[in-house]
């Protein structure tokens, strides 16, 4: 750990700190703009000059490129330091166009910061300055070149940390272009990261494009909801509008970055058919009405058929502590556990991680560090992207992928696949876990286990299921010990699928509440923030259930299929108009705080005029109320969230932590489970000879917020049916024709895609909500199928 | 005379040997030096026999070759590099092309020395697409190695493998940087990188790589048959061996020539070079190509080595040496050179890419009488600046020419800029073409010529320019048959 004097301060730093690194520790921040803390320095700015005095490298130097060394004494005060770093300044600004006013960075642009700290006001160049022509780079990055500063950090972004191939530097000297070779949409499903990225002004945020002043947002420390991940970000919101998402920092989760999902995802805030006042019967009424009603209907059906008749739904979108109270409220009435997911087999699944993972499971930091990535039915860009782009980080390191799957998975990264049917996969985890040898044909997988020194075993629970996720947990343990850790990374479905499952312990799933529908047992049903009519996949018995139902209720804020049919609708708060806490992926508790207060957005209610020419005493749409509070005011508790917090962690154990937890920090995990390694699941028997059909998550359209988002419409994709290019050449289908797929009943003319990395006799569709693919259910086992051709186009 | 002064190591064989048959190369002694560092050396040894030699790299930067294999040989690695930059770029440099065109061999037999040195089986030449013969030449070499078993999985029989695969540049000046070079054999943008890490630890494609130019690998055989002390018995005191420079410019004598190091300029320029024709008077000469720097008159009994050639501002570079006679405008020159550097930045940093385009417009202003003195001292300020803070070598080599001529030839800019004069006559906006009175006899013919009909007179009677509506385009001059009219 060398020790170093800056500004005549001392200072210890690691081993390989920089020294500007080593003074930003000192809190002295001298101007820089290509050195990254994700992306590492380059040295191309030159504006983070220093003067060395001592030590073993002596005179002005780049401060980002030299390490810190024992010894060293540094100024950044220097004057002649000082004036270097303010000529630099003066050169970056040369050809920079004095269009601030109307430029979206205004406020939190870097170049204004640093122009502004390096004390250069007065323009003396009186020459041409350099322009070029913009770009059009997609829906999500606007383009102004003249405002580039040639930091290359969107480059080292776009191509060195995210893996994308089509944007980078082009021409030379005076003449360096950042863009595409040709315009054209940004390919990378990360692109939206070059907005936080730059730090000017030449690639912003189209959507948000023109709408806000950085210093008029309001924002606060939140988590992502588009996937079990829990990345953290910022979202930024003004007039009652969600206006924007930018990555928040959390170095154990996302690091810097955030995928476009979830940056663009965020718009089904401010959905304009999002519920917005209490309805019964589709009649408006005021709260506390809407609360007396749903007492009272409910006391009279327990008086009339007993607490066992009223069932609750909670879900994985929903925070921990409305789950919670959820479960409280049913305490108090008397009735069973409530069922935590509308998908019984992804529900057992998610339990099944919990039961086991936080002992096991790794943080992205710990799948960026690995050597060996065992990819086992998990596909990262459509079922936790960020995922997808930790992988890359560890290949970057000098690690290893190695990918079995079904499907034609894609990473931005080198990855080895090792074909695979489907029912190998369980078979492959059995061996695993039981310490067997594996088959001759995956050797190279043996061979790497037995090198790596940091394996991560990473999967899907919606093609793992339930044993099989048990079985990759016990995999795990089986490979781990205390010389040669080994982890896991399970992929799960819903933002908080951990917190949901932790909370449903053993109690009861969909399928048995199913039954109990059926039986006509159930008379009430309350869903919180749930929607089993589009998740359920036996949808037609569930319709059968509901048609029973005396009341059904639900709490949400999307205007969901259930919600539609629901006798009572209390409309509740999406997460960035609320607090609470979401567990992710690996059993981490991450709170959010609220960054505004719901209302109709002033876009919507002002029909375009500006300044709003309607005036009211209330704000509009402004009754969502957060679920926790209503629920806490049903159980007839305080609306106190720190109390709730504290009385959740006093009954279950593993959340100790839950009550010092805060909206800033990395988050914490939750405290292991007593799980015991989990039986290892038995051979499966191979499927017959018919076509089977998968139903996939896709990274745009399947997750139901952001599939309600309008910024995303451009990249999602249309319905079609992906076959294995032999199958297709047996069946006579070539690419794009339009073919007849049977399966489940039910009929569809979609067109054709082909593969030749996926598993024969395999058909694959994406699960896209609000289209005719929606009545296919991920996280089942394959269905037999048809496939045949109808048309060429 | 000339030959006398000339000592041949590098270019033993050039014109000699048949460069596209191997055997006439072995006739000449050729690929015994690998022979004897296979069977009779160490890799130690033989490293160092090259330090013990003084050899320093004849890419530009001169940096001990035996140290900088010492250090590749050091780190361990199961894959090593050795490269060699062909890439020659400065402008009117042609000795690695005379090199590899007229001896292809010794480079490849150096490169598998070098090899056998640091413990590589690989070698890569990194040669610009321009020079068609040299790369044919070599890929017959290449060939004929191979066939002879001096090259391949087993050379001569000792186990020992080398291979040599030919890479091509586009022609950037950029990429004849280490640095910048590997990125582009990689594949990449050629960009330079900093430095640490040095391509010994880091370098194609993360491994230890020690990359050479044409010209330093061309003595090594010589080093190795005649011996260190051989070598470092010739040239001065910091510099051993010989270097070869391409002289060209205003000189009587034109070509490559090859002299022992810490010769002086004087002997280059009149005893090799045949001083100026037309019997115009030596001014300068620029060394070290476009960025390098002019050594004046007054250098000329400097005696030519790296350190010396530092101490007046300019760099032994590879070898380009452009003569200049009494004609040449220095600040015309430097904005020449300047322009060059300009135009080849890569365009990473900001004081190479900006400040070489404020350099130029500085010295555009100089050489059209707009500048003042206190912006000239801004630009040797900013000269500085950018010499001590770019990020690579092409960077911080590009102010110099500026500050080497302002060294010598103050007086110059300073007539620019104060006098609004070119003593040279060469910055056309400081021209003035004037007719005298007393000479001219009005015959009109320079009005004829005038593309912008500035001139006027009677015939027969003295005429005269329109100073305003001149373009400076000296037809008149060239066509007055009574010397009546001037520039000044
Ligand atoms: C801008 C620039 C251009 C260069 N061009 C060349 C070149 O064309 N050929 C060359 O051999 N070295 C060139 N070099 C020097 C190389 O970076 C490197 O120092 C050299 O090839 C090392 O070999 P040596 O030790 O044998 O000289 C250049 C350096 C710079 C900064
Ligand atoms: S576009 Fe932005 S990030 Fe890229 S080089 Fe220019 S200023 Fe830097
Ligand atoms: S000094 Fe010039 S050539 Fe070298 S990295 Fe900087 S911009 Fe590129
Ligand atoms: S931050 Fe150090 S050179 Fe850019």
């Amino acid at each position: 750990m060398p020790t170093l004097i800056i500004d005549n301060q001392s200072v210890t730093v690691p081993e390989g700190t920089n020294v500007l690194e080593a003074a930003q520790q000192l809190g002295i921040v001298v101007p820089h703009f290509c050195y990254h803390e994700a992306l590492g320095a380059v040295g191309a700015c030159r504006v983070c000059a220093m003067l060395f005095i001592d030590g073993p490298v002596k005179g002005m130097q780049m401060s980002c490129m030299v390490e810190a060394k024992d010894g060293m004494v540094v100024s950044t005060e220097a004057p002649e330091a000082v004036a270097y770093r303010s000529q630099v300044i003066e050169w970056l600004m040369l050809n920079h166009p004095h269009d601030c006013p109307v430029c979206d960075e205004g406020g939190e642009c870097q170049l204004q910061d640093m122009t502004v700290a390096s004390g250069h006001s007065v323009r003396r160049y009186s020459g041409k300055k350099r322009t070029y022509q913009n770009q059009d780079l997609g829906p999500f990055i606007a383009h102004e070149m003249n405002r580039c500063i040639q930091c290359y950090r969107c480059v080292r972004t776009y191509q060195d940390y995210c893996g994308g191939t089509d944007y980078g530097v082009l021409g030379a000297n005076q003449r360096l272009y950042f863009g595409r070779f040709r315009d054209g949409p940004l390919e990378s499903p990360f692109a939206g990261n070059l907005v936080d990225i730059c730090p000017t002004g030449v690639l912003t945020n189209k959507p948000y494009r023109f709408t806000s002043r950085f210093w008029d947002l309001q924002e606060a420390l939140s988590v992502c909801p588009h996937c079990s991940l829990g990345c953290a970000v910022i979202p930024g919101a003004r007039f009652r509008e969600l206006q924007r998402v930018r990555a928040g920092v959390n170095p154990e989760v996302n690091g810097w970055f955030i995928c476009d999902r979830g940056r663009f995802g965020y718009d089904y805030v401010n959905h304009p058919d999002r519920p917005r006042t209490p309805l019964l019967h589709g009649e408006e009424l005021p709260w506390s009405e809407a609360l007396e009603a749903l007492q009272q209907r409910l006391s009279e059906l327990i008086d009339r058929h007993g607490s066992d008749s009223i069932a609750l739904l909670g879900s994985g979108r929903a925070s921990l502590e409305s789950n919670y109270l959820l479960r409280r409220l049913g305490e108090q009435l008397g009735t069973a556990a409530p069922v935590y997911g509308s998908h019984a087999a992804r529900d057992r699944a998610a339990r099944a991680v919990t039961d086991l993972a936080a002992k096991l499971s790794a943080s992205l930091a710990e799948v960026r560090s690995s050597d060996l990535l065992l990819v086992m039915g998990a596909d990262p860009l459509a079922e936790g992207p960020m995922l997808a782009l930790a992988i890359r980080q560890a290949v970057r390191n000098g690690g290893r992928v190695m990918l079995c799957d079904p499907r034609p998975v894609e990473l931005p990264c080198s990855a080895e696949h090792l074909p695979c049917q489907p029912q190998e996969l369980p078979q492959l985890l059995r061996i695993l876990a039981a310490g067997e040898n594996l088959p001759a044909n995956l050797q190279p997988l043996a061979d790497a286990l037995q090198q790596a020194k940091r394996p991560v075993l990473i999967g899907g629970s919606d093609l793992l299921g339930a044993e099989g996720s048990a079985a990759l947990l016990a995999a795990a343990q089986k490979l781990n010990s205390a010389e040669r850790p080994c982890r896991t990374m399970i992929l799960l479905p819903e933002t908080n699928s951990f917190g949901a499952a932790l909370l449903a312990g053993d109690g009861p799933d969909f399928d048995q509440l199913l039954n109990d529908m059926d039986s006509g047992r159930i008379k009430a049903l309350l869903c919180l923030e749930a929607d089993p009519l589009t998740d359920c996949p036996d949808r037609k018995r569930l319709l059968q259930g509901l048609e029973q139902l005396e009341f059904l209720a639900v709490l949400d804020h999307l205007p969901s299929l259930t919600a539609k049919k629901a006798d009572l609708l209390l409309p509740t708060t999406a997460v960035a108009e609320g607090a609470g806490t979401l567990v992710n992926n690996e059993g981490r508790m991450q709170a959010f705080a609220q960054v505004f207060s719901p209302g109709e957005p002033l876009r919507f209610t002002g029909q375009g005029g500006h300044p709003p020419r309607n005036f009211s005493s209330t704000t509009p749409g402004a009754l969502p109320c957060q679920a926790w509070a209503v629920l806490a005011e049903l159980c007839g508790l305080p609306v106190n969230l720190a109390e709730i917090r504290r009385e959740l962690a006093a009954k279950e154990p593993r959340l100790a932590g839950l009550p010092e937890l805060s909206a800033e920090g990395p988050g914490q995990r939750v405290l292991p489970g007593n799980g015991a390694s989990s039986s290892v699941p038995p051979a499966v028997a191979t499927a017959d000879e018919s076509l089977q059909l998968l139903v996939c998550e896709t990274l745009y359209g399947s997750e139901p917020l952001s599939a309600l988002s309008a910024p995303l419409d451009p990249v999602c994709p249309h319905p079609y049916v992906l076959l294995q290019e032999l199958d297709a050449a047996r069946l006579g289908i070539a690419a794009d024709d339009l073919v007849q797929l049977t399966a489940g009943g039910q009929q569809l003319a979609l067109p054709a895609r082909l593969s030749s990395r996926m598993a024969e006799g395999l058909v694959i569709v994406p699960r896209l909500r609000g289209t005719e693919l929606e009545s296919f259910y991920p996280g089942q086992p394959p269905l037999p199928c048809r496939v045949e051709k109808v048309s060429t186009p | 005379m000339a030959e006398k002064k000339q000592l041949r190591i590098a270019t033993r064989n050039s014109g000699f040997i048949d460069p596209e048959n191997i055997d006439s190369y072995i006739a000449a002694g050729g690929y015994q030096a690998l022979g004897k560092c296979l069977t009779e050396m160490t890799p130690g040894e033989l490293i160092e026999e090259i330090k013990k030699s003084g050899l320093r790299g004849r890419g530009g930067a001169g940096f001990p070759t035996g140290v900088k294999w010492g250090f590749a040989a050091q780190y361990p690695s199961d894959v090593k590099y050795v490269i060699c930059n062909a890439d020659e770029g400065d402008p009117g440099a042609y000795m690695d092309r005379a090199v590899l065109e007229g001896d292809p061999h010794s480079v490849l037999e150096a490169m598998a020395i070098a090899g056998y040195a640091i413990g590589a089986g690989q070698g890569t030449i990194y040669i610009r697409a321009e020079y068609p013969l040299a790369i044919k030449r070599l890929r017959i070499a290449i060939a004929q190695a191979q066939d002879y078993g001096l090259q391949g999985p087993d050379i001569l029989g000792t186990g020992f493998g080398f291979e040599i695969e030919i890479k091509y540049g586009a022609g950037a000046f950029v990429c004849g940087e280490e640095t910048a070079l590997i990125r582009s054999i990689e594949g990449n943008r050629g960009e330079p990188y900093t430095k640490p890490p040095f391509p010994a630890e880091a370098g194609y494609w993360d491994k230890p790589t020690v990359l050479n130019n044409v010209e330093t690998l061309a003595n090594i055989p010589a080093i190795i048959l005649k011996g260190a002390d051989w070598y470092s018995s010739i040239g001065s005191e910091t510099a051993k061996g010989t270097k070869v420079f391409s002289l060209v410019g205003k000189i009587t004598n034109v070509g490559l020539i090859e002299v022992p190091m810490g010769i002086t300029l004087r002997e280059i320029v009149f005893d090799i070079g045949g001083g100026c024709p037309g019997g115009k008077k030596f001014k300068a000469v620029q060394t070290g190509g476009p960025s390098g720097g002019v050594l004046t008159y007054k250098d000329l009994d400097v005696p030519i080595d790296y350190e010396h050639l530092a101490a007046c501002e300019s760099i032994m570079g590879s070898g380009g040496m452009i003569v200049m006679d009494e004609d040449a405008c220095m600040v015309d020159i430097s904005k020449f050179f300047l322009n060059f550097t300009m135009e080849e930045s890569c365009g990473k940093c900001a004081p190479c890419r900006i400040g070489s385009k404020r350099l130029f417009e500085a010295l555009e202003r100089i050489t059209l009488g707009h500048s003042s003195l206190a912006e000239l001292e801004r630009l040797e300020t900013l000269a500085r600046q950018i010499k001590d803070t770019a990020l690579c070598g092409l960077g911080q080599t590009m102010p110099n020419p500026i500050l080497s001529t302002l060294r010598v030839f103050k007086d110059e800019y300073l007539a620019h800029v104060l006098d609004k004069k070119c003593p040279a006559g060469v910055c056309k906006n400081l021209l003035e073409f004037y007719i005298l009175a007393e000479k001219c006899t009005g015959c009109t013919l320079c009005t004829k010529v005038c593309p912008v009909d500035c001139i006027s007179g009677q015939v027969k009677y003295c005429h005269v320019i329109d100073q305003d509506l001149c373009i400076k385009c000296g037809a008149c001059l060239e066509k007055c048959k009574f010397d009546a009219i001037v520039k000044r």
